[in-house]
């Protein structure tokens, strides 16, 4: 909303100030450059309105009417507003600006076309104004909020981004990609692919038919239907911090096509490699691309001991027991903050590994396991290990086939841990027993700031409860917040009440 | 509590707001999932309203324990919870789309495992019974084999046919079933997928709906804010006003006050000048009459006097005639004077030349007496130089002479002992004592005995009388010679006086090392003290001194006698010297002693009554005649020293005369009378000695003769002889 309410008012400003700069450039010049009290507005209004009979400003108007009646239609404009004007429709084969004042400058960025090629502007032009006119030409939606609040980050990384996801390997011209690299490389923080086209097979129909008849034909293809490589173009950016990449093919629609969606192991070697050498990489995220253990290890074992890395989102693969164990590894090898193996096919023994790695580590704050079947075993495992973990904040355990003895164990780790404020086990069947111990467990607690507990066969009193007692420990967190040098002595204070209470 | 109700009241509003037009699911929908869920969120309703009510409750509390907070803050905060409620309230309903698609995928998940399990299981038994059917057909086969009768044969081809076709058909059974079972997973997919579609609209109607539903909250909110602040400003405002306009009243009617005061004052100064102004008219008319009555008798006065001074003025007429005429008299013996004067200046001049001529002789005189003087005193001096050498000389030859005198007396004397010893012991047969006389003992010429010192002297004086106080025996038996009638006790009263009384001479540092002493040591110290500050040193200045203040004290009756005396004292040139003076005070002192004895038995009959022999007051007095007198003779002591050399020689001949008389006469005699009886005892011995030697000389001349008479016999003539003589004698041979 604010972003589309801001550019036509700045246009309009523009387009005042243009207006009366041609009417007279005296009145114009002091109007905008001086700010005197209640006059701009009063100077505004006649101009536009063109009566010059408005008594405040009597004195100015009057000059203008004493020289000539009809002398706002017709002005010779300044040399150097036509120089400007020449230099805008020029600027394609010679662009000049950085030679010309800074005001000027502003005016030639506010007058040239946003279809400019990249060529010319991508390192010649920094003003943020520009790139949001091409981003807002370009695209209805933006949010400037995701690209660093830059829109010339933004504009390269969605132009590289729609370049990734329509690129056809063997028909598309890897060019295309390799040529905007030298334009884009200071740019590009982070790459959102959510798409990556495979090979175009000559004769899809019957190749469809004979797919499902037998697999062995679909193995033999297989390196036919690699994807495009990322290597040189990740190698290219220097900035580059996030890779977001889907192995599939969206808007498919009754074309759908299992092949469509393969991440084949020449894909994923290249990938390893990839983010292997790009050092700057903190967020890397492979959702919904069929990775399975076996890829997931090729992944992981190119990660370890990478230097930046921070997040990494591997939900809605078919990872097992063995990958979580991998990722239970890179844990204990790096400096991993946040780990995503939501919706994955991880069960008991692979939490048990993650929950070893858990127990000694400094560094993981959030850790999500929706949608997996860890059981209760997994789930006592994790509970042990937050015992001894000082680090975690948040953690995710939805729709793990949880039940009371976990509950149990949690409401202890409840009381003694400090650290975690999210706890999800929505989707469980921890029941009402269960429920009750968690609850216990939850009047001991005062940092745990969301607790959800939906459709997990709670009885409505307990998760009531439980919901108070996190208000309550919302409440003391804002307090903190606002004043954090006196928060220490009432909550001391309010310790023992508390506990009595 | 009205904001929490109408909080409440406005929650409800909103959560009808929210749940009408939400046209999500409802309770009484064909899915159970979403019938489900319409429980959940009617549970989640009631339980949101619940919490309200607490928190209300809690914010009761709360704004009992802030009561002066603000309204503003107050609304801002019930706006802050209601916003969080209603952001949780809407991400929960949003977050709820996505924990039941889980459940329902959890569920899925189970029974599709279920499934499988079934299908698995049902899968592995169709195998095991084919493969037993098609174990049996291999098997039959084998039977075949042995066949022999083609109709048998073909019979069993037929059956294996037929079995084949069953085994077959129960395989195209099992297709045709996992087909279906397909075929409905297909329609199952597809209709998951209407539902995905629908549970995404929904999801984005209800989030939609969120973004509304806060938005409008929110703006709510903030106009509630605004009220608020509004309200409180107001308020604030209105209260100000108040504050002000009561200030503003308060000071009205100070300045209302003050005015009134100022007016009270200025009537009442008013008043007051009014007052002082007739009071200052009356008092000016007094003055005046006052002032006029002073100047009529001051006229009369006047009068009064203009008369006197006419009368003045004749009586000083008349003076003026009187004295004009002494004048005149006055010139007269004016002249007369002047002459008289005239002649006597000549007289005058005459002496005065008479005068310098005689100071001229006078001069001269005195320069030839001076020069005389001069070299008399020269020879003087050579001559006693002389004189001291000479008498040093003397001295030494008196002495030696004397020793050599002495010596060869004692030689003498122990002659005349030893003889006198000899005759006792051999003729006398009487035990001998050694006669023991002082004389014997002396070597050397006889001299005075040293003069003790001030010091010692008094000391002594203050043992002795400490002792005579003590044993209060008599006089003393060998007192000191020179205080002749002065008692000791006296003197020591004195002492003590002069201690007591010229403490000033006394260093303040001794007197404080004397503090803790014992009183007599003290006193000697301080005696000591004030004796070296006097100058005293000798003996003798200090009996002069007692004898001083007894003096006194015998004149203080009349002490003018005692002052000439004194002056007379200063007065005498230096020629009066030591000795005249010490003459003098002894003489003096002769004097005094029979009043000083006379004074002391008075004292020590009337010690009671006046213990003061002299009075404190005079000792100052008394010690500086004393040290004024003192003075000059210390001064012309020098050459009189060499007096103290003249020794008495008194003794000397005593002492001489004692030697010649070591032997008493009566020893005399009875040695005269020994000495004649020894002469006639002498003489008997000398006339035996005179017979022994004759006989001695017979012995001798026989012996010889004998000898002679041997020899002879003895002689070769006899043996020669025929008759030798020895024959004829018989003469015994020895």
């Amino acid at each position: 909303m604010q972003d589309a309410a801001t550019p036509p008012t700045s246009s309009a400003r523009s387009h005042s100030s243009v207006a009366t700069r041609e009417r007279s450039s005296t009145v114009g010049y002091t109007s905008s450059t001086i700010p005197q009290p209640s006059k701009p507005s009063v100077t505004l209004v006649p101009a536009k309105s063109k009566t010059p009979s408005s008594g405040a400003n009597f004195h100015r108007m009057r000059r203008i009417i004493a020289e000539d009646a009809e002398w706002s239609l017709a002005i010779v404009p300044l040399l150097t507003e036509l120089c400007i004007q020449h230099i805008v429709k020029n600027f394609q084969k010679n662009p000049i600006l950085k030679q010309l004042l800074p005001e000027h400058q502003q005016k030639v960025l506010n007058h040239l076309s946003p279809d400019l090629p990249l060529e010319v502007t991508a390192n010649l032009i920094d003003d943020e104004s520009y790139w949001r006119r091409c981003c807002t030409q370009r695209w209805p939606v933006c949010h400037v909020a995701r690209h660093d609040g830059s829109w010339k980050h933004m504009f390269f990384e969605r132009h590289l981004e729609n370049l990734l996801k329509h690129f056809i390997p063997g028909t598309t011209d890897p060019a295309v990609i390799l040529d905007l690299l030298p334009l884009c490389r200071n740019y590009v923080r982070r790459i959102r692919v959510d798409q990556f086209l495979p090979p175009v097979q000559l004769p899809p129909p019957p190749r469809t038919g004979d797919q499902s008849d037998s697999g062995s034909e679909g193995d033999m293809e297989e390196p036919v239907m690699d994807h495009y490589q990322l290597g040189d173009l990740v190698a290219g950016l220097s900035h580059l911090e996030e890779l977001d990449l889907v192995y599939g093919v969206k808007d498919c629609g009754m074309n759908f096509e299992w092949n469509l969606f393969l991440f084949t192991y020449r894909d994923c070697h290249s990938l390893a490699a990839t983010i292997k050498a790009c050092h700057t990489l903190k967020i890397f995220r492979l959702t919904r691309s069929k990775v399975d253990d076996d890829k997931a290890r090729i992944l992981i074992r190119s990660l370890l001991d990478h230097p930046a890395l921070e997040e990494l989102d591997l939900s809605h693969n078919l990872i097992g027991d063995r990958g979580a164990r991998g990722a239970a590894k890179l844990l204990s090898h790096s400096h991993l903050r946040v780990l995503n193996l939501a919706n994955n096919q991880v069960r008991a023994p692979g939490a048990q590994s993650l929950a070893h790695a858990l127990a000694h580590n400094t560094n993981l704050i959030s850790l999500n396991l929706r949608l997996n079947c860890i059981e209760d075993e997994g789930g006592q495992a994790l509970a042990h290990a937050l015992q001894t973990n000082k680090c975690l904040t948040t953690l995710h355990l939805g729709g793990n086939e949880l039940s009371e003895p976990t509950a149990t164990l949690l409401s202890q780790v409840l009381a003694v841990n400090t650290t975690l404020t999210s706890i999800n086990l929505s989707c469980n069947h921890i029941g009402l027993d269960g429920g009750k111990q968690l609850l216990e467990g939850m009047s001991d607690n005062k940092t745990l700031l969301e607790f959800d507990l939906r459709l997990s066969d709670v009885a409505q009193e307990s998760e009531y409860l439980i919901g108070q007692a996190l208000c309550a420990n919302r409440e003391a967190a804002r307090q903190q917040a606002l004043n954090p040098s006196h928060f220490m002595s009432p909550i001391t204070a309010n310790g023992p009440e508390n506990s009595a209470g | 509590m009205n904001p929490p109700g109408s909080l409440g009241v406005l929650e409800q509003n909103v959560n009808e707001h929210l749940s009408t037009p939400i046209p999500g699911p409802s309770i009484h929908s064909d899915n159970p999932q979403e019938r489900i869920q319409a429980r959940r969120l009617r549970i989640a309703a009631r339980l949101e309203a619940r919490r309200r009510e607490a928190l209300g409750e809690y914010l009761d509390g709360k704004k009992e324990s802030e009561e002066d907070q603000s309204k503003s803050y107050k609304q801002k905060e019930e706006s802050r919870l209601k916003l969080a409620k209603l952001l949780l309230c809407g991400t929960e309903l949003v977050t709820n789309i996505q924990v039941a698609e889980d459940i329902r995928e959890t569920h899925r998940r189970v029974e599709e495992e279920e499934i499988k399990r079934q299908r698995i299981e049902k899968l592995e038994n169709e195998v095991k019974t084919s493969q037993d059917k098609f174990d049996e057909i291999t098997a039959k086969w084998e039977e075949g084999k042995q066949k022999r009768i083609p109709q048998e044969l073909w019979e069993m081809l037929k059956t294996q046919q037929l079995r084949c076709a069953g085994l077959i058909e129960d395989k195209n059974k099992l297709i045709s079933e996992l087909q279906q079972e397909l075929k409905t997973k297909d329609d199952q997919y597809v209709k998951d997928l209407k539902r995905q579609s629908d549970d995404i609209c929904l999801l984005l109607e209800r989030m939609e709906e969120q973004v509304k539903n806060v938005m409008k909250t929110f703006r709510q909110e903030l106009h509630h804010i605004e009220k608020a602040f509004e309200v409180e400003r107001q308020e604030l405002l209105t209260s100000n006003k108040k504050k002000w306009e009561r200030a503003l009243q308060a000071h009205n009617a100070k300045e209302l006050e003050y005015l009134m005061n100022r007016i009270k004052k200025i009537e009442d100064y008013e008043k007051e000048l009014n007052k002082q102004r007739i009071w200052d008219c009356e008092e000016y008319n007094m003055i005046k009459i006052k002032l006029e009555q002073d100047v009529q008798i001051l006229e009369q006065q006047l009068q009064e006097m203009k008369a006197t001074y006419q009368l003045n003025q004749e009586k000083l007429e008349y003076n003026f005639q009187v004295l004009k005429k002494r004048d005149e008299e006055s010139t007269v013996i004016k002249s007369q004077q002047k002459r008289k004067i005239n002649r006597l200046h000549d007289i005058l001049n005459n002496l005065r030349s008479k005068y310098a001529k005689q100071i001229k002789q006078f001069q001269e005189e005195n320069q030839s007496l001076t020069l005389d003087y001069k070299r008399l005193v020269m020879q003087f001096k050579d001559l006693q130089k002389a004189m001291r050498h000479f008498a040093f000389i003397d001295g030494e030859k008196f002495r030696e002479i004397w020793l050599m005198n002495e010596e060869e007396a004692k030689d003498l004397i122990g002659r005349a002992f030893a003889v006198d010893k000899i005759i006792h012991a051999q003729h006398l047969g009487l035990p001998w004592t050694a006669p023991d006389f002082w004389f014997l003992k002396n070597v050397g010429p006889i001299s005075q005995q040293q003069q003790k010192s001030a010091a010692q002297i008094v000391e002594e004086v203050l043992m002795r009388t400490e002792e005579e106080a003590e044993e209060a025996t008599s006089e003393p038996e060998s007192y000191l010679d020179l205080p002749k009638q002065v008692s000791p006790r006296t003197t020591k009263k004195i002492l003590m006086l002069l201690c007591d009384e010229s403490g000033f001479l006394i260093e303040s540092k001794l007197l404080s090392l004397l503090l803790p002493l014992e009183k007599s040591e003290c006193y000697l110290l301080r005696l000591d003290a004030i004796f070296s500050a006097l100058g005293i040193e000798s003996e003798d200045d200090l009996y002069k001194l007692v004898n001083f203040f007894l003096k006194f004290r015998a004149h203080h009756i009349s002490p003018i006698q005692v002052k000439p005396l004194h002056q007379a004292n200063a007065e005498q040139p230096s020629v009066v010297s030591d000795l005249e003076l010490e003459e003098q005070l002894a003489m003096e002192g002769e004097e005094e002693e029979g009043l000083v004895e006379e004074g002391e038995q008075e004292e020590e009959k009337e010690s009671p009554p006046s213990p003061w022999l002299i009075h404190p007051n005079d000792v100052l007095k008394i010690l500086e005649a004393f040290v004024m007198g003192l003075k000059k003779p210390r001064d012309s002591r020098a050459p009189v020293r060499v007096q103290k050399g003249v020794r008495n020689d008194s003794r000397d001949s005593e002492y001489w005369q004692a030697l010649t008389t070591v032997v008493p006469p009566a020893k005399q005699n009875l040695w005269d009378a020994l000495y004649t009886a020894l002469q006639k005892y002498h003489l008997v011995l000398t006339q035996r000695a005179k017979l022994l030697m004759e006989n001695e000389a017979l012995e001798q001349q026989n012996t010889e003769l004998q000898m002679l008479l041997q020899q002879y016999l003895d002689s070769k003539i006899n043996s020669q002889l025929q008759v030798p003589p020895t024959q004829v004698f018989r003469v015994p041979t020895k």
